[in-house]
């Protein structure tokens, strides 16, 4: 489709379409389903304990997702993040009821804290060196470290879920900021997500290495030829993509006060269509955190409605595969118009 | 061969083809008779694919006409398919065939793709395939996977297949580029062969020894013009032939410049590139411009992409002011000091969805030492460049993608003046830039030598380099054939070291 036949006749009104979701559309249309939603659940949608609850479970598919954003804006993908998340859940549970019983509390959950971390930065590092060095696709290599780490999730936990997590851990995904002069609470994960997201676009918009996310996103060559250390950067960004999957499957199992053997499965996929959504481009070369701030809640908002109106999971399912290929097909309208 | 008294299998009678406006052919003659072997040359840019892409339906002409056994083409409906048609058929490298199926297959494609037949009977195209090839004498199995065919059986196994398809004029463009001299020997056979069958030969090369080899006559066409129609014979001088390609005309006198060359500035030895044999050396003085030029195919820009280390050379040394530059990656020659503008600036010089700024700042972010950035420097840094260079934009947070070809180069020069080069390697810096944006590369390119830095000036367009440089070097399948003055040169010399005649008597011939 060439930007000139819907420049001439008839596409006015979709590139007015166009540009006006490029300036606002992803808050527009949040506000918009969130009103939708208030109204056709009779108010139960802006109930403070579900709000609450929505953005407990958006702070775990969204540390994810900041990471998820850096890597897309170079125009590729992980698809192992789901694993990652299982994997330094099951040892992090694994440490606290098994391998280190009976001692410390506060030394059982800083081991288990790092063990996690290091475990998501090996697995990130190994998709960013493999893929880089052998010249791979990170699609192939996330898709087998995907099957790799759910099995090693599977052989820790021996196929069943390790619960009793230690009370000081269990305050990472289930406790909350209570200040009197608030009128609410804030949940860690909400919080955790939130300095995430602050870091990261400082990081996007105020480093080197940031900036050389998008230069490699926007030309890889032109990056490489301008000395830009284009593979470091990749293996640096997947291996902090591995760290952000591992702080989810932290909150996760923390929340769920149990390593769970499906833990994090499919979450890829929210993750992947929240960034999308939020305005970063498959291609690369373009988006921000801020857009995937939105995006997930947007996801998570009508995940949410959805469970309030009784629609089936099947249903369920379906819009979520619907919303992603309309996220791609509004990325590729806007580079439509975009072609000089 | 040539007989007057039966009609011309093709004849191309004042073709004329404008792109933007630019006029790429005037007025072209061209015509082949059944059995010849017509050579057609020139230099880059003169217009011989234009003129056969014309003929094979690619391209459609502004005015002329086209006869094919003396009967009119109605060159309005003119395409690929109606070219096929009458047949009229290019021999690519490999353009044609799908490497990963069979021989049998590649011959039989055009039946797939006509849908009357449901099956495929492997017995019947094997048989086919192997008519077809034994047609002309080729000796391939046709149960090969093509892929694992020479690159000069893939070529004699294209000519086969548009020979079972009833072609009878030939197109062949650079044929023995990539294959070796006994290769060429066979394809040669194969030539003559068809010829003997009254199919008529189109044969487009740089290599002035095949031309007396092969073909029976030749046609030069410079910048788009007939300059000459040669029967080839015991009397065709070479020197003659290289003096229709080059023209003696100077389009641009030498750009005044008040030079004071320095000393040893840059030196570069031994250097192998991938791909080449020859290790290559040359030095560089301060403050000197110096033009490097060829023919396409040549190696120059394998050479530039070696040398900044985009395409980690094989051996060799680089010094920039004495200092050992290591040449591994472009991060550490851009430390060295080196720089390097690419050819096709819009796929590898620029991040077209970055703004000028964050273009212009690229280098720097690779070098910076701190990690945190400050926009406020780059915005500084870039908008004085943007006055300086005068490049055309909106403001420094344009994307680059918005600009013209002249202003894209000037935003890469600015990166590099950014990043503090020393020496710097240009690729074409003014393919495809106008006129007027032009004068204001060669500004910039005199301005940066004015300080005592150096440049190394690839272009294959003669006139820039003679106008520009203040020697000049001229490469040849991947080897420096000549180092010239270029205030003592003139284009038919600059040619002959391209073509990479060999005899002695020539070049002084030529001089």
């Amino acid at each position: 489709m060439s930007a000139e036949r819907m420049e001439n006749g008839g596409g006015g009104v979709l590139k007015t379409f166009v540009w006006f979701w490029n300036k606002a559309g992803i808050l527009v249309v949040f506000l918009l389903v969130c009103a939708i939603l208030a109204v056709m659940t009779g108010g139960l949608f802006l109930r403070p304990e579900n709000i609450l609850n929505i953005v407990r479970q958006v702070s775990i598919h969204g540390v994810v997702a900041v990471g998820m954003t850096m890597v897309i804006l170079f125009g590729l993908i992980d698809l192992s993040v789901g694993s990652i998340i299982a994997f330094s859940g099951i040892l992090a549970a694994a440490l606290q009821v098994k391998w280190m019983k009976g001692q410390n509390e506060l030394w059982m959950f800083a081991v288990a804290v790092f063990v996690a971390l290091a475990a998501g930065a090996a697995v990130g590092f190994f998709n960013g060196f493999v893929s880089t060095k052998a010249k791979i696709h990170p699609f192939i290599i996330t898709l087998g470290t995907m099957s790799i780490f759910r099995g090693v999730t599977l052989l820790i936990g021996n196929a069943r879920p390790i619960t009793g997590m230690t009370p000081l851990f269990r305050r990472i995904g289930a406790d909350e900021i209570k200040w009197d002069w608030l009128p609410f609470v804030i949940p860690y994960p909400v919080i955790i997500f939130l300095v995430c997201v602050a870091i990261a676009h400082f990081v996007l918009r105020k480093t080197s290495f940031g900036r050389s996310i998008y230069a490699i996103g926007g030309n890889p060559e032109a990056a490489y030829l301008s000395g830009i250390m284009v593979d470091r950067v990749k293996i640096l960004t997947y291996t902090i993509l591995g760290v952000l999957s591992s702080v989810s499957g932290l909150i996760l199992t923390s929340r769920l006060n149990s390593g769970q053997m499906t833990a994090g499965q499919g979450y890829e996929m929210d993750i992947i269509t929240g960034v999308v959504i939020g305005g970063t481009s498959m291609l690369g070369g373009e988006g921000s955190v801020l857009g995937t701030l939105l995006g997930v809640l947007l996801i998570g908002v009508i995940q949410n409605g959805m469970n309030l109106m009784g629609v089936q999971p099947y249903w369920q399912t379906i819009v979520k595969g619907g919303i992603i290929i309309l996220a791609v097909l509004m990325d590729r309208l806007k580079r439509a118009f975009q072609t000089d | 061969m040539t007989g007057e008294t039966m009609a011309k299998l093709l004849e191309m009678i004042d073709i004329d083809k404008s792109f933007f406006g630019v006029r790429i052919l005037d007025k072209v003659n061209f015509d082949l008779g059944a059995g010849e072997v017509h050579a057609l040359l020139g230099a880059n840019g003169a217009g011989k694919s234009t003129l056969v892409k014309i003929l094979s339906g690619a391209y459609t002409l502004d005015a002329g006409r086209m006869l094919v056994d003396g009967r009119g083409v109605d060159m309005s409906r003119h395409s690929p398919e109606s070219a096929l048609a009458m047949g009229v058929a290019t021999i690519y490298q490999n353009f044609h065939l799908i490497p990963h199926l069979t021989v049998a297959e590649n011959v039989c494609l055009a039946d797939f793709s006509t849908g009357g037949k449901r099956w495929v009977n492997w017995k019947t195209m094997r048989r086919r395939a192997l008519d077809a090839l034994s047609a002309i004498g080729l000796d391939i199995d046709p149960g090969r996977v093509v892929r694992d065919l020479r690159v000069s059986q893939q070529q004699m196994l294209e000519i086969a297949i548009a020979l079972s398809q009833n072609a009878r004029i030939i197109i062949m463009d650079e044929p023995t580029a990539a294959i070796s001299q006994r290769e060429s020997e066979k394809l040669f056979g194969l030539v003559r062969a068809i010829r003997a069958r009254g199919v008529g030969v189109i044969y487009i090369s740089h290599r002035l020894e095949e031309i007396r080899q092969i073909t029976d006559r030749v046609t030069v066409l410079r910048d788009g013009r007939n300059v000459g129609t040669l029967p080839v014979d015991d009397n065709l001088s070479f020197a003659a032939v290289v003096e229709l390609i080059a023209g003696r005309e100077v389009k641009m006198g030498r750009r005044p410049r008040a030079t004071t060359l320095g000393s040893e500035f840059a030196r570069v030895e031994g250097l192998r590139v991938p791909g080449y044999g020859d290790p290559v050396a040359f030095s560089v003085r301060a403050g000197e411009i110096l033009g490097i030029t060829g023919l396409v195919g040549a190696g120059k820009s394998e050479f530039a992409r070696a040398l900044f280390g985009a395409d980690r050379p094989l051996s060799g040394s680089v010094r920039v002011e004495g200092t050992l530059v290591d040449v591994s990656n472009p991060s550490s020659a851009i430390a060295g000091g080196l720089g390097y503008l690419p050819e096709d600036r819009d796929t590898s010089g620029l991040c077209m969805g970055l703004s000028l700024k964050d273009n212009i700042s690229l280098t720097s972010l690779a070098k910076s030492k701190s990690a945190a950035l400050s926009v406020r420097r780059d915005v500084q840094l870039s908008g004085r460049f943007r006055k300086d260079l005068a490049i055309k934009s909106v403001d420094v947070n344009q994307q680059v993608r918005y600009l013209s070809g002249g202003n894209k180069q000037k935003v890469i020069f600015a990166k590099w003046l950014a990043a503090n080069c020393r020496f710097l390697i240009l690729d074409e810096p003014t393919i495809g830039i106008d006129v007027g944006a032009r004068e204001d590369i060669y500004r910039l390119i005199e301005d940066f030598v004015g300080t005592g830095r150096a440049v190394a000036l690839i272009s294959s367009d003669f006139d820039e380099v003679l106008s520009l440089s203040d020697r000049l070097l001229v490469m040849s399948r991947g080897r420096i054939t000549a180092d010239l003055d270029p205030g003592k040169t003139d284009k038919p010399e600059i040619m002959s070291y391209c073509l990479g005649v060999s005899d002695q008597s020539i070049r002084h011939a030529a001089v």
